[in-house]
């Protein structure tokens, strides 16, 4: 069986614009959820990355225009790729997830056509989601396997779980995976039409806990097979285990009050990482902090893990839901955990939810050792992900 | 080997519950419509009204393979190109001219893309793995692809399929956009794979990106499956003009143009090898440029 190494990672979002200033953020307790800047955020408290497209293209130098979305998948995708390189005998892929692609530049087009302003049909070719995709893919010059996952906030995980198939069937040796949002009009409204916002900084696992506060960003792996890094000669950072994707099948936007596909993805991972629960160290939960979420999320980890919970949390409170993004800025918090050590807090929280109980890490801990991190990420549609890394 | 087990598409074309679709397809007219079957009979009519177009059409396809297999899925994987644009759209209207601070959701949950999955697995009530892929021209291709990653892997009712509906904006993106004289149609196809045989087996689907030689890329295809250019009894092919094959037609000229449509040619080339006494079916296409999907189905 081909193990799955993890060769590199990057990310960008409101608590750093890369892995070294997240991690400082995570250390210092620091939230990237503030009142939004921009027209379509200011009545939000959002994790919101404060540079225009135009500053983030210059900053790093990127090579790609288009959406907010492919800018911001093409910055962490460079940090992950830093110490790759292109090379013919390593077939190399793309995989990458979006909730709704482009539509941050769609979205200010189609107002000019609803308010008969000038409309520049041109600014909808970053529209489709496959799109950010090959944006991110022609950024790092790689012209292989591509291909864009839009399962909604577990997209990224899951692109992560088809890029370690992938290379476990032998057809690519080396990817890159993870997911990426840039904050849009559409999701902003989007949420708010559901009345899952938290006007207070959101507080997953809180008993008081309201709703979630929205972020943006992108997060991104590589992952490479043995044979792969003998060529590649990558420094190995983690492996990836174990993942699994389940259908809650309850409701289109709800989670089942039982957790029924929750348990089931982290089940199953555990099964494909040939694992027993006690063997968790760490869970990074989902944890959006809407009532319903972390209710359904508790009570599926009360089913896996029964009496011995794993220390767990939320970093939702630091950078906001990120949606698409946040199964990968997620799994390099993870891998973060893992090489330095630390249990990393969720941020605002008070009092245990009084149905469960379970009692998140509330302040940053430094542990002996932590082998192995569980990561949740579940979508709109009962769409419910599980990933496990370890050292 | 993977087998196809069973095809159902909802298309311009009249396919639904057709024993074979290649006896009666029909160049279609420049004003064709969507031949729909009766919804009510799949979907319960207070659901139905707030279903799009894509939805009601999906859901239905898919249901109609479950009853055709009766085993529950073991894993469901969608293509859509430009997901739930009506609902897209729909909310975009509404949140830009939003007069009251209360917006209604229903447009927005029913606008990301694996609202098509999801609400199938809502339909069926089922759990498996479920996927939406989505990579413009070649959404198909990338669900087909995992679908038979997944029959690998040892799953033996794997639900793979594509869908995508036209709204009448994107007219307005015609020529500098999206390049075609054809009509924008809408179209759901939906196919069970799995181990067991059946008559029609879906032998390799590859996808290529920067694809500057074309029949190059489909000479390499054959050759890594051991074929010649005289061993393919008809290609179904978009985007590309071939005369180096005996027997071709063009899939766009019976699907009519939406970015997943290759699903349909899939669905025309099994139930050719179902009905006609051939052996190889390939899937050419090339709808966007350097975009290139391969798909090769055999008896």
């Amino acid at each position: 069986m081909i193990e799955i190494f993890v060769t590199g990672y990057g990310a960008i979002s409101s608590i750093g614009n890369n892995v070294e200033e997240m991690l400082q953020s995570l250390l210092d307790e620091k939230s990237g959820i503030q009142k939004g800047k921009l027209p379509h955020s200011e009545k939000q408290l959002v994790g919101e990355i404060h540079f225009t497209n135009e500053e983030l293209i210059k900053k790093f130098g990127l090579k790609t225009t288009g959406s907010r979305t492919g800018i911001l998948g093409a910055i962490a995708a460079k940090e992950a790729f830093a110490n790759h390189s292109i090379n013919a005998e390593i077939r190399t892929g793309v995989i990458s997830g979006t909730s709704v692609g482009g539509m941050d530049t769609s979205e200010i087009e189609y107002r000019n056509l609803l308010e008969e302003k000038p409309h520049n049909v041109a600014n909808y070719q970053f529209h489709s989601s496959g799109n950010s995709s090959e944006q991110i893919a022609e950024e790092l010059g790689i012209d292989g396997f591509i291909n864009t996952i839009s399962t909604a906030c577990s997209s990224a995980a899951n692109s992560i779980m088809m890029g370690a198939r992938m290379i476990r069937q032998g057809m690519v040796d080396r990817v890159v995976v993870g997911g990426t949002d840039g904050l849009a009009g559409f999701t902003i409204n989007g949420f708010r039409s559901l009345m899952i916002f938290d006007e207070e900084w959101c507080r997953p696992f809180d008993e008081s806990r309201k709703g979630l506060n929205l972020g943006e960003g992108a997060g991104f792996l590589v992952l490479e097979s043995a044979k792969s890094i003998e060529k590649s000669e990558s420094t190995i950072l983690a492996r990836l285990r174990g993942w699994s994707n389940a259908s809650d099948a309850y409701h289109q936007t709800a989670s089942s009050p039982n957790g029924q596909g929750a348990t089931l993805s982290m089940t199953e991972a555990l099964s494909v990482a040939g694992m027993k629960p006690e063997e968790i160290d760490y869970i990074n939960a989902h944890g959006t902090a809407t009532p319903n979420n972390d209710l359904s999320e508790s009570q599926a980890i009360i089913n896996v893990f029964g009496s011995k919970i794993p220390p767990f949390s939320s970093t939702k409170a630091y950078t906001g839901h990120t949606l698409a993004a946040s199964g990968g800025i997620e799994a390099v918090i993870a891998i973060l955990a893992i090489q330095k050590g630390y249990l990393f807090p969720n941020l605002n929280h008070r009092n245990v939810i009084e149905e469960t109980k379970l009692q998140p890490i509330t302040t940053i801990q430094k542990v002996n050792k932590i082998r192995v991190v569980l990561s949740n990420s579940f979508g709109f549609g009962g769409n419910n992900s599980t990933i496990i890394l370890s050292e | 080997m993977i087998y196809v087990k069973t095809a159902s598409s909802i298309s311009h074309q009249n396919s639904f519950q057709k024993e074979s679709i290649w006896e009666d397809l029909h160049v279609l007219k420049a004003d064709s419509v969507v031949i729909s079957p009766d919804y009510k009979n799949y979907i319960p009519a207070a659901a139905l009204r707030r279903l799009s177009p894509v939805l009601r059409m999906a859901m239905t396809a898919a249901q109609e393979c479950q009853k055709a297999v009766e085993v529950e899925f073991d894993a469901i994987s969608v293509g859509t190109a430009l997901g739930c644009l009506k609902d897209t759209e729909k909310f975009l209207q509404t949140f830009i001219s939003a007069a009251s601070e209360t917006l209604s959701p229903t447009a927005f949950i029913q606008s990301t893309h694996n609202t098509i999955g999801g609400q199938i697995s809502l339909a069926l009530g089922n759990h498996a793995y479920n996927m939406t892929h989505t990579q413009n021209s070649l959404s198909f291709e990338v669900a087909l692809i995992d679908a038979m990653m997944c029959c690998r892997e040892g799953k033996k009712n794997v639900l793979v399929g594509a869908a995508d509906e036209a709204i009448d904006f994107l007219e307005l993106l015609r020529n500098e956009l999206i390049k075609t004289d054809r009509q924008f149609t809408s179209g759901a196809s939906f196919f069970v794979l799995g181990s067991e045989p059946t008559k029609v087996s879906v032998a390799d689907c590859s996808i290529t990106f920067n694809s500057i030689d074309l029949s190059k890329e489909v000479d390499s295809f054959l050759s890594k499956n051991d074929l010649n250019h005289s061993d393919i009894d008809l290609v179904l092919h978009a985007g590309i003009e071939l005369d180096s094959f005996k027997n071709s037609m063009n899939y766009e000229d019976y699907s009519g143009f939406h970015y997943s449509s290759s699903a349909f040619a899939f669905h025309i080339g099994h139930d050719f090898l179902k009905s006609v006494n051939a052996n190889n079916v390939l899937i050419i296409n090339a709808q966007m440029n350097e975009k290139l999907g391969l798909t090769l189905l055999k008896k």
